[in-house]
């Protein structure tokens, strides 16, 4: 059976930059991106996701590589 | 008219805003409130009413952030993070924006588009997990009966023969 959005699961609407904890889900160890083949998060999720995580960055939230 | 309705629906949602700024650590914590008060008058000077806000806290930075003060190069490790929600006309917006880029206080600033109600749900779904995760393992316990005197005596039998 295929998995769900998270998003759509949690009923999220908005991705927030400031919500590291949900973000840093959908990172790997070097701090990269996951794929949607791995996120398993729908296409505008996955969008939305992504504008959130280098949002993050810029912020200095998140950092733009690790290890 | 249900167009104008749709319409005047749009511009109300896109006139929410939120500027997120990182006040440099040098600042004392008394002097914090002053910084954050200055972004409210310009919001208030164009006509922007605040929504919600976190006054900043002290965080350490994913990364050494570099701001140049004058003639040298400062290099940050750490800054007091905050964000004002805002609602309020796309000059507002532009105007905390320019204000920022142009403030020694502040290391590094963002203003985005967001939604009116809150949109932090990482401390609640974590929450909730480990909650399910609690309850999973106590069913699991739960699953193991407790094994009979008899039972042990004969486990133990098989063990020493």
């Amino acid at each position: 059976m295929s998995k769900q959005c998270f998003f759509k699961q949690h009923n999220i609407q908005h991705i927030d930059y400031k919500d590291t904890d949900i973000l840093k889900r959908f990172l790997n160890p070097h701090a990269r991106i996951l794929s949607r083949k791995r996120t398993s998060v729908s296409s505008t999720n996955q969008r939305k996701l992504a504008e959130a995580v280098k949002r993050a960055r810029f912020m200095g939230l998140l950092p733009y590589i690790a290890r | 008219m249900q167009k104008m309705t749709k319409e005047t629906a749009k511009t109300e949602k896109a006139t929410v805003y939120e500027v997120g700024f990182h006040v440099v650590p040098t600042v004392s914590p008394e002097n914090l409130p002053k910084e954050v008060d200055a972004i409210k008058a310009i919001l208030g000077s164009t006509g922007a009413t605040v929504i919600s806000e976190e006054f900043p806290k002290l965080r350490n930075l994913a990364y050494t952030m570099i701001k140049p003060i004058g003639p040298v190069r400062h290099r940050f490790d750490s800054a007091y993070f905050g964000w004002i929600k805002f609602e309020g006309p796309k000059e507002s917006a532009s105007e905390v924006d320019k204000a920022l880029k142009g403030s020694d206080k502040v290391i590094r600033h963002i203003v985005i588009k967001t939604a009116r109600e809150n949109t932090i749900y990482g401390p609640k779904i974590l929450g909730d997990e480990k909650r399910e995760a609690g309850k999973e393992e106590e069913a699991k316990a739960e699953k193991k009966a407790p094994a009979t005197q008899e039972e042990l005596d004969k486990s133990i039998d098989k063990l020493v023969s």
